[in-house]
């Protein structure tokens, strides 16, 4: 196991946005945040990265807590609908983020071909189209050194095609042992690539593990259901 | 085919990492030199000091003799009041209206377009993430003071003379004037959740200072006392080419404070109710800190003409006072005898007098009603167990009751050390071309280039 949260709360005046969150992220693994819009997922992830304040709870490694100032050893998070260093190119940008972040310069080039970004090189972020920043914000993200990446809706922005192959990039990084969290609202492209699933409806933890146990949980509540899809589960479960 | 190898000079720089605070500088320059309000500030210098530079050197021309009127003597012919003072204004009026919005953009910039999201991540402290953008500030100042720095080219050129510790006293209050609107500007931008937000709470804090200024000047006591320290204030003393040390402390005080609250605030992951502690302990450390500082005495007079001092016969003789002298001043606040009494003598015998205490008594704030009342005028000096009576408000009355109060002999005038002024009659030939042509066409020119390279 990389890391576990446990009880994380947040409030927003009287709105409870993560109620006693708790879940655990295996070293390696692509774990999905599964959740419909204001769920709670972004707010989730601010937290665990340590942009924004929670009221209680805890990120414990090796059966140590991490606190807010060290979350940067083990993760690294890229928001959604970020424009970073708009007026400057996306080549600049990629080698500050390997330069200001110690990221990997050994995955530049990887990583500028999984994205297609190769024509994008010359151009500053903010002229880019939402789907090209998508990509730019995901190569950011992998090229940062941090053992598990949290990616805020990865396949926003982008086309099918688009999705599919960076799906196929995200898993590449994976296998090679980077852990990924990945927020998603869209279920279908959340079952093509996760491993295992946190479900997260109102703030609060529905389910946790692969389709299999999950399923197995739907159908403890509902024998007379059919759970063969991670879409009927995550509807039973939540 | 065999790869053309790099010099190894250069594959030993390649591999040499750069430190992430460098890598931080680099990304605020580039920040600086794409954002408009740098530009318009640059553009907004050549014009501003071109109007008071071409002004001053006029005036100054005029009271040198040009066109038969009568030549000046003394204090009016000094290039730091007649024309740097002026001059450089253009730096005060550009560092109230401009800068703040430069210093805003930057730091406000990164909160609203989600990037401090991104580099709070780096695990840099947020002082070290806001000093870089501080220092990209400060840098884009001095860019900006290249007008007036030019203005020194053209002085030179028409023939005046250069004193370069009043001028290095001038340029330097100006650039911790700078300072201080930067930290304001940088404090307000972290504070503010939007910039617009930041820009009002910023011009409403330079505001207070012009009112705590205007109070000063009515109310007398601590309002006078605290408007000494105001950036106006600040600036002021450093055109007369004085450089006081509790002036410079609070200053540097009062901007790692505004650095201080903005790191305080950049930190998104902090709690709020923890970051206003924060603040408040911050505030109170600036408090206490401040207060050292006004105990601090030292100070420089810098300027050619010794405004700011005594005759050095003077002051050497005055140096003979080991006693505390009290002064006390039966003159209201906004009474012109009050300033002149002020500027004239007192604040030069501050200098040389550690043991001075000056207490000023009125029951008005004009001063107009009370000029009937028995003893209104009069100012009295106390030196050990004798104490004398004078209404003078004169450098020379005022040393002519002390010397006789200590029963000091008067030292003898220096006829050749008194300064006789830099008359210089000339026309500002080539500074409207240099102010409205070519300086905002290199801006102009500049910004285009660089726009065409980041777009």
């Amino acid at each position: 196991m990389l890391f576990e949260v446990q009880g994380l709360s947040k409030r927003f005046g009287e709105i409870a946005a993560l109620s006693d969150v708790s879940f655990h992220v295996r070293a390696g693994e692509v774990l999905g945040l599964i959740g419909p819009n204001g769920a709670g997922k972004s707010t989730l992830f601010e937290c665990l990265a340590g942009v924004l304040p929670c009221d209680s709870g805890a990120v414990r490694a090796h059966g140590q807590s991490i606190g807010t100032a060290e979350r940067p050893s083990i993760l690294f998070y890229v928001p959604d609908s970020i424009a970073p260093w708009a007026a400057q190119s996306l080549r600049w940008a990629l080698d500050y983020t390997i330069g200001f972040f110690s990221g990997r310069p050994e995955l530049r080039e990887e990583v500028v071909a999984q994205l297609d970004l190769g024509d994008l090189l010359r151009r500053p972020i903010g002229a880019l189209s939402k789907g090209q920043l998508k990509r730019v914000l995901l190569a950011i993200g992998l090229l940062t050194r941090q053992p598990a990446l949290l990616i805020d809706e990865p396949f926003d922005g982008l086309d099918l095609r688009q999705t599919r192959e960076v799906a196929a990039g995200l898993r590449a990084h994976a296998a090679r042992g980077r852990t990924l969290f990945l927020s998603i609202h869209q279920i279908g492209d959340a079952a093509r690539i996760c491993d295992r699933f946190v479900l997260l409806s109102n703030g609060r933890v529905r389910g946790e593990g692969t389709l299999p146990e999950l399923a197995a949980q739907a159908a403890a509540r509902d024998a007379a259901g059919s759970f063969a899809s991670l879409e009927e589960v995550f509807l039973a479960l939540t | 085919m065999r790869r053309a190898r790099s010099p190894a000079w250069k594959r030993c720089f390649l591999r040499s990492p750069k430190p992430a605070f460098l890598w931080l500088l680099e990304k605020e320059w580039r920040e600086l030199v794409v954002s408009r309000a740098w530009w318009v500030l640059l553009l907004a210098m050549g014009p501003l000091v071109g109007v008071s530079f071409m002004s001053a050197v006029r005036t100054y021309a005029e009271v040198s003799g040009l066109n038969g009127t009568a030549a000046g003597v003394g204090e009016a012919l000094s290039p730091l009041i007649g024309v740097w003072a002026p001059t450089f204004s253009a730096c005060e009026l550009a560092a109230v209206f401009l800068l703040p919005f430069v210093a805003i953009r930057l730091v406000g910039g990164d909160r609203q377009n989600g990037t401090l999201k991104l580099e709070l991540q780096q695990g840099m402290s947020a002082f070290g993430l806001i000093a870089a953008k501080t220092m990209v500030v400060l840098a884009g100042w001095l860019v900006a003071m290249l007008p007036p720095l030019s203005a020194i080219l053209l002085w030179r050129g028409y023939g005046g003379s250069v004193y370069a510790p009043e001028l290095a006293t001038l340029i330097s209050g100006h650039v911790l004037n700078a300072g201080l609107t930067i930290a304001l500007g940088a404090a307000m931008a972290s504070v503010a959740e939007h910039p617009s937000t930041a820009a009002i709470l910023t011009l409403s804090v330079t505001v207070g200072t012009w009112i705590l200024d205007f109070v000063g000047a009515i109310q007398g006591g601590w309002w006078e006392h605290a408007a000494g320290y105001t950036p106006a204030a600040l600036v002021a003393e450093f055109q007369h080419g004085l450089v006081r040390l509790d002036s410079i402390l609070i200053a540097i005080v009062l901007i790692v404070t505004g650095l201080g609250l903005a790191a305080v605030w950049m930190r998104l992951g902090t709690p709020s109710h923890r970051r206003l502690y924060e603040s408040m302990g911050v505030a109170a450390l600036s408090a206490s800190a401040i207060f050292g500082c006004t105990l601090v005495r030292g100070s420089w007079d810098t300027s050619e003409s010794r405004s700011n001092s005594f005759p050095v016969a003077d002051e050497r003789a005055l140096g003979q006072i080991h006693e505390p002298l009290r002064v006390e001043v039966h003159l209201a606040p906004e009474d012109p005898r009050r300033l002149d009494l002020e500027h004239r003598a007192l604040s030069k015998l501050r200098r040389i007098l550690p043991n001075l205490h000056v207490t000023y008594v009125s029951a008005t704030s004009i001063g107009l009603f009370e000029q009937t009342s028995a003893g209104y005028g009069e100012i009295w000096y106390r030196l050990g167990n004798r104490k004398a009576m004078s209404r003078a408000t004169t450098e020379e009355g005022v040393l002519e009751v002390i010397y006789s109060l200590a029963g000091i002999n008067p030292p003898k005038e220096d006829e050749a050390a008194v300064y006789r002024g830099r008359p210089l009659a000339v026309e500002p030939r080539g500074a409207g071309a240099v102010f409205f042509g070519f300086w905002p066409g290199v801006v102009v020119i500049g910004a285009i280039l660089v726009r065409r390279r980041f777009q």
